[in-house]
């Protein structure tokens, strides 16, 4: 077929890759570079599984061409931090109980660090986390314990000075 | 690393290629010579799922990216809105916060934050559905559409660009570039209501915009509730004459002037009943802002 040079930088390093001109990032992320953390399920938009940060911004990887995300920086969950140094919003759904099954825990987790970093540090209202989490499906229902981690990790990421907390 | 033969990200029957253009005059001249094979790419977030379902077929995607498209300007009289400006730009735009707060409001319920930081305000124009969240409130500040074309561009008022769902004045190779529309007065106000089955990520069941000027202007806009985005005239100017007394009975008359359908979402019984309401809510909220110097 009539595969395209790119070059995707994805969690702060470059990829050269020869993709498809219809490859979602969903696709590429998933298939062509085997980081499954960002799950695949509505392909619609619908869910939110499949959330990654585009410049910092939650975006649904699932109707996002590859091409869309030439030149911009990528995050998914497999950048936000590892065993040893989880991100806040790691340690607080671990401590909160907030993972059930966890097929939409990178999502969610990806969805409120985006919605956390836009607010600078002010610790949301639990409305205002629920509203920022609509777009992001958990079908265990658990969404109180989720809601309460996101709250959690706004107090101490709250506590931070921004340059830390944006890392 | 494959996934078994039965996932649902099968690749589209038929693929596209991708261009992204160095300039407006390109794309056009790209779009004029590809005619109905090529489309426009703004956010994607209508259009992939489309492609993805087979309903569309496009050999050419033509991006809109990089264009100098996605900028809100603001000048002595008006705002200028980019088609490429993102909803999640607009629900933060300190000028759209007051007076013009309904633009914050529509665009904080298109989708949820993942689609509002990719999803644009052309896209939502362009694509035409009556159910766009934004174009009524756009529709209610007789907004404006610039088309640019193979030769130059031409504008419009969006009341008459919108044909019906899906349909609309632009040509093939027309780009929408930008919406525009005068900053209002200082004692005016607008405000956007949306009715679904839940309060977040649904398409509106009946949304409402308008805006009130007060000793001038009354504006109604209506969408999904009729096959496109319509204003109610009778109504504005019986609210225009009459004031607060004739919110009510402006309600009445919006209620009677769609023609909504049935479908999985409402009846197009309950949609009236709807139209009533939220017509008359919107009224008052707007002359509340006024009265109390919100707006």
């Amino acid at each position: 077929m009539t595969r395209q040079a790119l070059d995707l930088t994805i969690n702060g390093e470059s990829h050269q890759l020869m993709v498809e001109p219809h490859w979602s990032l969903l696709h590429v992320l998933r298939r062509e570079l085997g980081m499954t953390g960002t799950k695949e399920n509505c392909l619609e938009a619908e869910c939110g599984v499949c959330t990654v940060l585009l410049d910092g911004k939650a975006v649904n990887s699932c109707i996002l061409l590859a091409e869309q995300a030439r030149g911009r920086s990528i995050v998914t969950i497999e950048g936000l931090g590892d065993p040893e140094h989880l991100h806040p919003l790691q340690a607080a759904f671990i401590e909160h109980g907030a993972v059930q099954c966890g097929y939409c825990i990178p999502g969610m987790i990806l969805t409120a660090k985006s919605f956390l970093d836009e607010r600078h540090g002010r610790v949301p209202s639990e409305a205002e986390v629920r509203e920022a989490l609509s777009g992001t499906l958990c079908r265990c229902t658990g969404y109180q314990k989720i809601v309460d981690a996101v709250i959690a990790a706004a107090r101490q990421m709250n506590s931070w000075p921004e340059a830390a907390r944006k890392a | 690393m494959s996934l078994n033969a039965s996932s649902r990200s099968a690749p589209p029957a038929m693929s596209f290629s991708f261009h992204r253009p160095g300039s407006l005059d390109a794309a056009i001249a790209f779009a004029r010579e590809q005619g109905d094979a090529a489309r426009f790419l703004a956010g994607g977030t209508d259009l992939i799922i489309q492609i993805n379902r087979g309903r569309v077929a496009p050999r050419h995607l033509i991006s809109l990216d990089g264009l100098g498209l996605d900028r809100i300007d603001e000048a002595a009289t008006e705002y200028a809105i980019g088609a490429m400006v993102t909803h999640d730009a607009v629900v933060n735009h300190p000028g759209f916060q007051t007076n013009l707060v309904a633009l914050a409001q529509a665009s904080a319920v298109v989708g949820g934050r993942q689609v509002r930081n990719i999803a644009t305000v052309g896209g939502n124009i362009v694509n035409a559905s009556p159910a766009a969240d934004l174009v009524p409130v756009l529709l209610a500040l007789d907004a404006t559409v610039d088309l640019r074309g193979l030769n130059g561009t031409r504008s419009m008022p969006l009341d008459r660009f919108l044909v019906e769902r899906g349909r609309t004045e632009r040509r093939p190779e027309e780009i929408l570039t930008a919406v525009r529309f005068d900053k209002p007065p200082a004692a005016s106000a607008t405000w956007f209501l949306k009715a679904g089955r839940r309060k977040a990520m649904e398409i509106s069941v009946i949304c409402v915009a308008a805006q009130l000027v007060r000793g001038g202007k009354a504006r109604i806009a209506i969408g999904a509730a009729a096959s496109r985005t319509v204003r109610v005239p009778d109504a504005e100017v019986l609210v225009e004459r009459q004031g607060a007394a004739a919110f009510r009975e402006a309600g009445r008359i919006a209620a009677d002037a769609v023609a909504p359908i049935d479908d999985v979402r409402a009846s197009a019984r309950y949609r009236k009943l709807l139209v009533a309401a939220l017509v008359e809510r919107a009224l008052v909220a707007c002359a509340g802002r006024i009265e109390r110097g919100e707006a």
